[in-house]
């Protein structure tokens, strides 16, 4: 059985190089190309390729965070030409990646050793991956999110505020609330700290997002948001967010 | 701040030197006039007490009379205003209380009286000496936060520099940029070699600029169209550029690397963040003393933000500052999914232009 094979990268030229490459390893099909993460997610779910080429910057949606959204993870060969935090993620990952330009040899390295793991049917390198490349991210600066077959790409300052579900999340926004599985740690992690501040053990609010602040009995006080939410604040949340608003 | 009441130390030297001319003044009185101690040394310390607190007042309408002003006649005028007044009210002043501690001692006040004239030339020459003092003051304050502005202005040139060299290393750019010269090996080796020679002369043309600050307009449109020339390669026909700039521009001397940010800036958020097609326009214009530049670019407004948006732009302001201390050379707005820069060049002679 061929290996089918899926090309993701925004430069034609960067797939034109792998298409090229492929050439020679007549096992493998390429069953398609795509520019951007958007249309990759879906010929992924469509597709069900064996192996994918995915580039890390590409536009709408970035080759993370499409994995993201992923429930059955392919094969996958990272392309980049420099990132850091990806490189930390892939090393600790054992993910095989090629830097861009890359040559034929180190080509055939990373594809020997992904269609060999792909037939030992061992996908156990790239279950951990997800988890990985969360954590070591940066600041984040979107939040992709899945809705009724749809994929919504929520920029940060669009946030009001982020609410505990056991271990989901409920983004709160002006055009409604989206649901994440996440923890609130995560967000805590890699939300700018200048923007967002965790001011309760179930709530992040976006400070420029608040309105007032209202005691509210002792040692509580409750943040009034855009939209006319309201938040409950925990003493140490409104430590923080005296610091951060100076007052 | 007042500089004698600025810390303790200031204030004991200017107290110990009232100390001493007290104690030679009732000294010249008990040994040269033939006063009794007990008077010349009432006489000392009421008068010598009064100056001492007007000495200290005087400060505060002194700021307002800065050496700086251009006409010297109006700074002059204004100080023999406040002499007059300081030696008036210490004199007035110090002659009642005298009068009220030694009532009746007529042959005492009839001698005060008699005294004005040297008054009047003690306490001009002790005015002129306060003056003196607090200048002296105002100066090496004034030197030094000098000096320390000018060691806060040189790193920031630096740090300048620096966000310069790094954004033309920039990585990203770098190596897909290389990479679609390799791809290009395969396919078309012309134009492979076509982009490593771009490349170069790009590359060559950043490092050659640490050696100076202008460059007139041509070069540094020169080298921007390389840079876009090899953008393009990389993304054929999802960007498209247009740079119109008439002959009388062509010499204007310019900042060097002024405006590659601007185009960095409309390839990052426009077309490595787009699907569409992304055109680059820019214009130029002379307009009276300036140089006017507006480059557009359109973006997809669906597009959620890329992170460092603003960095370049904050970068750029810092740098006209820096050279021109003007703050609203650049202007930035977004319009209908076209973003806008506009940039005001100042001309800038006598800087050493290569043409």
């Amino acid at each position: 059985m061929k290996i089918k094979t899926l090309i993701v990268d925004d430069e034609e030229l960067a797939r034109s190089i792998l298409r090229e490459y492929l050439k020679s390893y007549p096992d493998m099909e390429v069953t398609g190309e795509f520019a951007d993460g958007f249309s990759a997610l879906k010929a992924i779910r469509e597709l069900k390729p064996d192996l994918v080429f995915l580039d890390v910057q590409m536009p709408k949606l970035n080759g993370f965070e499409m994995l993201e959204l992923l429930d059955d993870m392919p094969g996958i060969i990272f392309t980049t030409a420099y990132d850091q935090y990806a490189l930390k993620a892939f090393e600790i990952n054992a993910v095989d990646y090629l830097l861009k330009p890359f040559s034929e040899e180190r080509f055939r390295e990373a594809v020997e050793k992904v269609s060999g793991r792909l037939q030992s049917d061992s996908k156990a390198g790239f279950a951990g991956l997800k988890e990985h490349i969360e954590k070591t991210a940066g600041i984040i600066s979107r939040v992709v999110v899945r809705t009724k077959g749809e994929i919504r790409v929520i920029p940060a300052p669009e946030i009001i505020f982020i609410e505990a579900q056991d271990d989901y999340v409920m983004i709160y926004t002006n055009s409604g609330k989206f649901l994440k599985q996440k923890t609130l740690k995560h967000f805590e992690e890699h939300l700018s700290r200048d923007d967002f501040i965790r001011v309760h053990r179930s709530y992040i609010i976006r400070t420029d997002q608040m309105i007032r602040l209202e005691p509210y009995g002792k040692n509580s006080w409750i943040a009034v948001l855009k939209g006319s939410y309201k938040v409950q604040v925990s003493r140490s949340g409104y430590t923080l967010l005296k610091d951060v608003l100076d007052i | 701040m007042h500089p004698i009441l600025l810390n303790r130390y200031n204030l004991t030297i200017y107290t110990l030197a009232w100390i001493f001319i007290l104690t030679i003044q009732a000294g010249v009185l008990v040994l040269y006039f033939g006063l009794e101690l007990k008077p010349a040394l009432a006489d000392s310390i009421v008068f010598n007490t009064i100056f001492f607190v007007m000495g200290l007042l005087i400060w505060y309408p002194l700021r307002y009379i800065p050496l700086s002003d251009r006409n010297s006649i109006t700074v002059f005028l204004n100080f023999l205003a406040l002499g007059i007044l300081v030696v008036v009210v210490w004199m007035s002043s110090g002659f009642l209380i005298m009068r009220q501690l030694f009532r009746g001692d007529e042959a005492l006040i009839s001698s005060i009286v008699a005294s004005v004239p040297y008054r009047i030339i003690s306490g001009s020459l002790l005015y002129i000496m306060l003056l003196l003092v607090y200048y002296l003051a105002v100066y090496s304050r004034n030197l030094k936060e000098r000096i320390q502005n000018e060691s806060k202005a040189q790193t920031m040139i630096k740090e300048a520099e620096l966000n310069m060299l790094r954004s033309q290393l920039n990585p990203h750019f770098l190596f897909n940029s290389l990479n679609s010269a390799s791809a290009l090996t395969l396919s078309n080796p012309g134009a492979a070699r076509e982009m490593i020679v771009k490349l170069s002369e790009f590359l060559r043309y950043s490092l050659k600029l640490a050696e100076k600050e202008f460059n007139i307009l041509k070069d540094e449109i020169e080298n921007i169209i390389r840079y876009l020339d090899i953008e393009k390669v990389r993304f054929g026909n999802k960007m498209s550029f247009e740079i119109d700039f008439p002959d009388d521009c062509e010499s204007y001397p310019v900042p060097n690397m002024i405006l590659q940010p601007l185009f960095e800036n409309a390839l990052k958020h426009g077309v490595y963040e787009s699907t569409g097609p992304i055109a680059i326009k820019m214009k130029c214009r002379r307009e009276n003393d300036l140089l006017a530049v507006t480059i557009t670019n359109n973006y997809d407004s669906e597009s959620p933000p890329r992170p460092g948006t603003g960095i370049g732009m904050k970068n750029i302001r810092e740098r006209l500052r820096l050279i021109y201390g003007r703050e609203d050379l650049m202007l930035s707005r977004k319009d209908d999914g076209i973003f806008i820069v506009n940039l005001f060049i100042p001309y800038h002679e006598d800087k050493d232009v290569d043409s």
